[in-house]
This record gives C-alpha cells, sequence and structure tokens, in this order.
C-alpha cells in the first residue's frame, strides 16, 4: 500500500484521473502535513482516482512533464502563503482546478513543530487536509472534469 | 571565502518513490542534528516557483544537492539559476551499493531505510563540515 504509486498497472494508468500536486515544502512543518495529506489521498483513499507528478519536474523534466495539468484536473496542496505548487503548475503546466493552503486548516490554538516525525495533532491537521482534497477530487470526478 | 556562509542542503521533492523520502530524511538528519549551526535547507517548489528570498539564499551561500534519482530536480533546478551546486549527492546510488538498507516504503521508510538515512548523512555532513571550513569537497559526482 505504501509503495504503489509509480506502480499501478495499465489498465488503471488508463482511468481518468485527477491530478494532485503538494508543494515540496521541505523548510516548514506545513510542508510535511501537506506532503502526508496528499499521500494519503494517493496511497489510501484514492489510489485509482488520483495521480502526481514531483513539481521541480516542471523545471528538470521535458515537454510531457509539463503537460501534468492539461492532461489532469489538478489540485495543489500547499503549505505556505507563497503557494508555490500553484504558481509553479500555473506558470509551467496549465490552469489549477482547486488549490489547498495547508495554513487555512491549522485552527488558532494549533501549533506545527516538527518536519518529519509529525505528532499527533500535527497528523491530525493531515487529515483535515486530506479530507478536504478527497472532497474535492469527488467533486472533480462527479461534475465529470476528467 | 566568506565564512559566515551556510550550507543550504537542497532534497529532492520526491513524492512518488521512497528514494525521495530518503534524500528528504537526509536532508533533515544533517540540518537537525549533524550540522545543525552550519546547515538548512530551503523548499525546492520555491525555487521552481521563482520565489526571490530563496534564490537569492541560494545564490548567496553553499549548496549541497540531494537527488533521489537520475531526473536530478534538485540539481537542475538550483543550475536554471546559474549557480552550480557545491556538491551534488546521488542518492540511488547509494541505495545500490548499499542493498541490505533499503526504504520500506513511501511514509515510513523503516529502520533498513533509517540505517541508509544515516550512512548518507554522514557523507554530506562531512561535506558540509569541509565547505565550512573552506576546504575543497571531492570532485561533484556524476552518476548517469
Amino acid at each position: 500500500m505504501d509503495n504503489k504509486i509509480s506502480d499501478k498497472t495499465e489498465t488503471e494508468n488508463k482511468r481518468k484521473k485527477v491530478g494532485i500536486v503538494s508543494c515540496g515544502g521541505e523548510e516548514l512543518p506545513e510542508g510535511s502535513i501537506s506532503r502526508l495529506a496528499t499521500l494519503d489521498v494517493l496511497l489510501k483513499r484514492k489510489p485509482f482516482d488520483t495521480t502526481t507528478i514531483c513539481l521541480p519536474l516542471y523545471i528538470a523534466g521535458g515537454e510531457g512533464d509539463r503537460m501534468f495539468a492539461k492532461n489532469y484536473p489538478t489540485i495543489t496542496v500547499d503549505g505556505c502563503e507563497k503557494l508555490c505548487a500553484k504558481k509553479a503548475t500555473e506558470k509551467f503546466s496549465g490552469k489549477v482546478t482547486h488549490s489547498i493552503n495547508v495554513k487555512d486548516f491549522i485552527k488558532e490554538d494549533e501549533k506545527v513543530i516538527n518536519k518529519r516525525n509529525l505528532n499527533d495533532k500535527e497528523k491530525e491537521i493531515a487529515g483535515r487536509v486530506a479530507d478536504e482534497i478527497e472532497k474535492n477530487v469527488d467533486k472533480i470526478l462527479k461534475e465529470g472534469q476528467v | 571565502m566568506n565564512n559566515n556562509k551556510k550550507v543550504i542542503i537542497i532534497p529532492c521533492s520526491g513524492i512518488g518513490k521512497p528514494i525521495g523520502t530518503v534524500s528528504r530524511e537526509t536532508a533533515y538528519e544533517v540540518i537537525e542534528n549533524l550540522a545543525k549551526d552550519k546547515a538548512e535547507t530551503v523548499c525546492l517548489a520555491a525555487l521552481t516557483s521563482g520565489d526571490e528570498d530563496t534564490i537569492k539564499k541560494v545564490k548567496d551561500n553553499y549548496v549541497i544537492t540531494l537527488d533521489g534519482c537520475a531526473r536530478r530536480c534538485a540539481q537542475k533546478n538550483v543550475e536554471q539559476y546559474g549557480k552550480t551546486p557545491d556538491k551534488s549527492h546521488m542518492i540511488l546510488k547509494y541505495a545500490a551499493i548499499n542493498p541490505d538498507k533499503k526504504p520500506k516504503g513511501l511514509i515510513d521508510i523503516g529502520d533498513s531505510g533509517r540505517a541508509l538515512v544515516d550512512t548518507i548523512a554522514g557523507t554530506v555532513a562531512k561535506d558540509v563540515e569541509d565547505l565550512t571550513k573552506n576546504k575543497k569537497v571531492t570532485e561533484k559526482e556524476n552518476n548517469n
């Protein structure tokens, strides 16, 4: 279950999918929450309906990589107000269907401190972000935008 | 040489494979434990999106890139701003020469994955030490 993003079968790959692009967010705890939420949806909640790309491939990769947002209705998940995933996707690839900022899911009295080994509170926040991603995946699929 | 320079360690943002997680965990091990006061990281996505503060930080300091696969996203994203990383590590190479240290999964790389992280982090911490002492690090790796 934990290793399957790149190993989906050819049949699965032909399904219409929603793209999810997470910011790398290595510098911030919110970035790690963004990645965890994204992986939760990709690996566990919607493994057959979603796909992803490593965001820096927009620059390091080829034309095929930059077609990502044209090939898939795309949800971006960012860890901070810089919105790097959204900006880079719209700059290099195409229009984003829905944009999520992790900061919007952190309550006023909640503090996030860990970039790795997230604590229970940080995992709970990641769960809320994953709920939002999943909700929007379902919405896009229901509206037939794929 | 400016001794106040820090070493910016930039892991790839590999999200689809466990080796990307190893890359990121290695960076964290170095900046949080092995070379806490000398090294830090930046978000690779901020370089991709063209964030000015991040670009300046990369240009003004030493840079070590850690790439999980041959597409070398971290190295290429740094190079696009005219900066050659002072050292570039290919994590796949370390995985290949340490077959007993294999990451288990994407979210939790397991004990064997953490052993791989420790191995690579030791090497990267040595690079940080050399760079901050103005020693020339060994020739940039070519793992293509």
